[in-house]
C-alpha cells in the first residue's frame, strides 16, 4: 500500500476563548486526500483548562502524536513553524480611566521635560540667538518669532515620523511604531514558544513520562 | 617666518581632521536615527536619495560656515518663521525617532493593555513636546 501524503503547516498564533476545544483544523492548515484531510482536521488536540491560564503551546510533535494515532500509514510533510502559540482570551478587564489619566499626564510633562532638558543641553536659547542675527543682522534676545514656529514644528515633525495626524494616516505604510510593537510581540511569542513548550522542556524527571 | 607658516600647516591639519570626525560622526548620528530613510518612504521618493545626501551636506557646510564667520544676512524677520518651522520638525523626528520613545510604546501596548488607545498616548508625548518647548522659550528662560 502506497503511503498518503499530507502536507501541514502550522498557525504561528491563534486565540481562543476560554473552555474551547482545540482541533487541528483550527491550530493548522492541511492539504492532502480530501476525505483525509476532513477527517484529520476532527482529531482533538488539546482542551482548554483554567490551568493553563492565558497561553499554551502546542508543539508541531504533539500534533504529529495524535495524527499518528489516528492513521500511523499517513506520511506528513510539516511546513513552516513548528509550534503554534494560543492565546486564551479572557474577559477583557476594563482600563480604568484614571490610571489612563495618569499615564497621559506622565508622558505630557515628561515630554515637555525631556525637550526642555535638551534645549538646555544642547544651548537651543543661543542658537537661536545666533539664527536671529544672522538673519536679520539685528540682536534679539528672545527671538520668539523663530521659536513658536519652532516648537508647532517640533509636533509636527512627531506626527510625522509616527505617520499619525491625530487618527489620519498619510499613507499605507505600517509607522515606525507599528514595526516596534509589531517586533516585540515577536519577540515574546519566541520566548514563549521556547518557555512554555512541554516538548521542548527537558528536565531530569520528565523522562519517565 | 618658519615657524608662522608650520603653526598654520599645523592648524589646517587640526582643523580638516576636527571637521572630518565631526562630520563624520553627524553622518553616523543621521544614519542611526534613520530619519532620511523615513522621509523618502513617507513621500515615495526613493529616487532622488542622492539628492537628499547633498541637501545634508550642503546644509552642514554652508551654516556651519555662516556661524562660524558671523555671517549677516540683513534680510526680513519674516524668514524665521519657516526657518524655525523647519528647524522645529527636525528636531520633532529626531526626538521621535529616539528608541527610547518607541521602545515605550510596546510594552504600555502590551503590559497595561492600554493597545487600542496607543493614539492618545502619543498625542500625550507630542503636546507635552509643543507645550514644554512653549513654556520654555516663553516663560522658562526670562526666570
Amino acid at each position: 500500500m502506497v503511503e498518503k501524503t499530507v502536507y501541514l503547516r502550522l498557525r504561528h498564533r491563534i486565540q481562543v476563548h476560554p473552555n474551547d476545544v482545540i482541533s487541528i483544523d483550527k491550530i493548522a492548515l492541511i492539504v492532502g486526500e480530501k476525505e483525509l484531510t476532513e477527517k484529520l482536521r476532527e482529531i482533538i488536540l488539546h482542551k482548554i483548562h483554567p490551568k493553563d491560564k492565558n497561553m499554551v503551546v502546542i508543539d508541531v510533535m504533539h500534533v504529529l502524536k495524535a495524527i499518528h494515532k489516528f492513521n500511523h500509514q499517513l506520511d506528513v510533510q510539516i511546513i513552516g513553524s513548528t509550534q503554534t502559540i494560543v492565546e486564551i482570551l479572557y474577559e477583557k478587564k476594563k482600563v480604568s480611566p484614571l490610571l489612563f489619566g495618569a499615564v497621559w499626564l506622565l508622558l505630557f510633562i515628561g515630554a515637555g521635560l525631556a525637550i526642555m532638558n535638551f534645549h538646555e543641553d544642547v544651548s537651543m536659547q543661543e542658537v537661536h540667538q545666533r539664527i536671529y542675527k544672522i538673519v536679520t543682522g539685528k540682536k534679539n534676545d528672545q527671538p520668539l518669532i523663530l521659536q513658536i514656529p519652532y516648537s508647532i514644528g517640533l509636533g509636527l515633525g512627531m506626527v510625522l515620523f509616527f505617520n499619525h495626524l491625530f487618527k489620519k494616516r498619510i499613507n499605507e505604510e505600517p509607522s515606525p511604531l507599528e514595526v516596534e510593537i509589531f517586533n516585540y510581540q515577536l519577540d515574546l511569542d519566541q520566548y514563549v514558544a521556547m518557555n512554555e513548550n512541554k516538548e521542548n522542556l527537558n528536565s531530569v524527571d520528565d523522562d519517565l513520562k | 617666518m618658519l615657524m608662522t607658516i608650520l603653526s598654520n600647516i599645523i592648524l589646517m591639519i587640526v582643523g580638516l581632521s576636527g571637521g572630518l570626525v565631526v562630520g563624520s560622526g553627524f553622518v553616523a548620528f543621521l544614519a542611526v536615527l534613520g530619519i532620511i530613510p523615513r522621509l523618502t518612504q513617507l513621500t515615495k521618493t526613493y529616487r532622488f536619495i542622492h539628492v537628499y545626501e547633498w541637501a545634508i551636506i550642503l546644509g552642514a557646510v554652508i551654516v556651519g560656515w555662516m556661524s562660524l564667520r558671523n555671517t549677516e544676512l540683513f534680510q526680513s524677520e519674516l524668514w524665521l518663521i519657516p526657518i524655525g518651522l523647519l528647524c522645529g520638525v527636525f528636531i520633532g523626528m529626531l526626538a521621535a525617532a529616539l528608541t527610547e520613545v518607541l521602545n515605550v510604546f510596546p510594552i504600555l501596548a502590551k503590559r497595561i493593555g492600554f493597545g487600542e488607545k496607543i493614539i492618545i498616548l502619543l498625542m500625550a508625548i507630542v503636546l507635552g513636546k509643543i507645550v514644554g518647548s512653549l513654556f520654555h522659550w516663553i516663560y522658562f528662560v526670562n526666570q
